[in-house]
């Protein structure tokens, strides 16, 4: 599980990216990048400032959701809980998107 | 054993105030279909609290809660009137069934007052105070026309879903959708019982089908890849 922190219910949505959605989105493009994507990649594919994708990136390292590799260019790809994960939101994307409610 | 229970006064359910009675080689199915309902709403119920785990999206708690609400309810009237039907309509237990309808009203009331307080603060037409303030009156207007706000709440829903589909043309918000118009055709169902005691079967063969649609919904998307 990946713990987010969430603004106040009241605010609008759509407005903001919570910290879960940035991370499903990092992943996103990663999985899009056949599993080696190059920061600039994420940074465009996920709409993130430089700082708050190493910032993001770190995180998700930490979290084991993903690794990097490369010896001349950092390239990241997602780990085996990565991916895991992911098919996991999938399902719940689905489940939700089935009822009206977006994640 | 209907005749047993004329005999002794009973009415099956007392919906808007009339002394009602299915039909007799309905009885037990009614039961069945409930325990089957029950099933699924706390399938669907699972899997919204998995989702929500996951993603700690707070419309997820919502539909978590809601369809808990709905299981339990339909757990209750099952029970209640399959003890009514084991007892032989014994003079000692009639009264559970309008308890276990009672229940489930209550239940189905509170339950999509929280779906429907989930849609309207996902698209955000009444302010959130409003809405909260709203429901209450819906939970203690309990009356003859008890079907009449299920009806009104379930076409909300209903209405809801098919908006989504409309925009997501996917096959799951077809099922939902789907699924809600059967849930509010079943109470209107309920409704015209009240002249005509074939409705009884018919709204709890909708209300069935309407529930495998969810079914078929989760095992799309447990499916999924």
């Amino acid at each position: 599980m990946i713990t987010t922190e969430q603004g106040p219910p009241t605010k609008p949505a759509a407005k903001y990216r919570s910290q879960f959605r940035i991370y499903v989105d990092i992943m996103r493009v990663i999985q899009r990048e056949q599993n080696e994507a190059k920061p600039t990649r994420i940074l465009s594919g996920a709409n993130l400032s430089h700082d708050r994708l190493v910032r993001y990136l770190g995180e998700l390292k930490a979290l084991d959701i993903i690794h990097e590799f490369g010896s001349e260019e950092k390239v990241f790809g997602l780990t085996q809980k990565g991916v895991e994960f992911m098919n996991n939101f999938r399902k719940v994307e689905a489940f939700a998107e089935a009822f009206g409610f977006k994640i | 054993m209907m005749r047993n229970a004329e005999k002794h006064g009973f009415s099956f359910s007392c919906r808007l105030g009339v002394e009602l009675a299915p039909p007799t080689w309905f009885l037990g199915f009614d039961s069945l279909m409930e325990f089957i309902a029950f099933i699924i709403a706390m399938a669907v119920g699972f899997q919204a609290r998995k989702s929500y785990t996951l993603t700690k999206e707070r419309t997820l708690l919502y539909l978590n809660s809601s369809f808990i609400l709905i299981g339990t309810g339909l757990l209750v009237e099952g029970l209640a009137d399959l003890i009514v039907l084991l007892s032989r309509f014994h003079r000692g237990f009639v009264f559970l069934s309008s308890v276990g309808y009672t229940i489930d009203f209550f239940a189905q009331v509170l339950a999509y007052g929280i779906l429907v307080f989930a849609y309207l603060q996902q698209t955000r037409t009444w302010s959130s105070q409003l809405t909260a303030a709203a429901i209450p009156i819906l939970f203690f207007e309990h009356n003859a026309f008890s079907e009449l706000i299920l009806i009104f709440l379930l076409a909300y829903i209903a209405a809801q879903t098919a908006i989504n589909y409309s925009v997501a043309k996917t096959t799951n918000s077809l099922l939902v959708f789907s699924a809600f118009t059967l849930l509010t055709i079943a109470h209107v169902f309920f409704l015209f019982y009240t002249i005509e005691p074939i409705f009884f079967a018919f709204a709890h063969i909708a209300q069935l089908l309407g529930f495998l649609l969810l079914l078929q919904m989760l095992f799309k998307v447990n499916k999924a890849q």
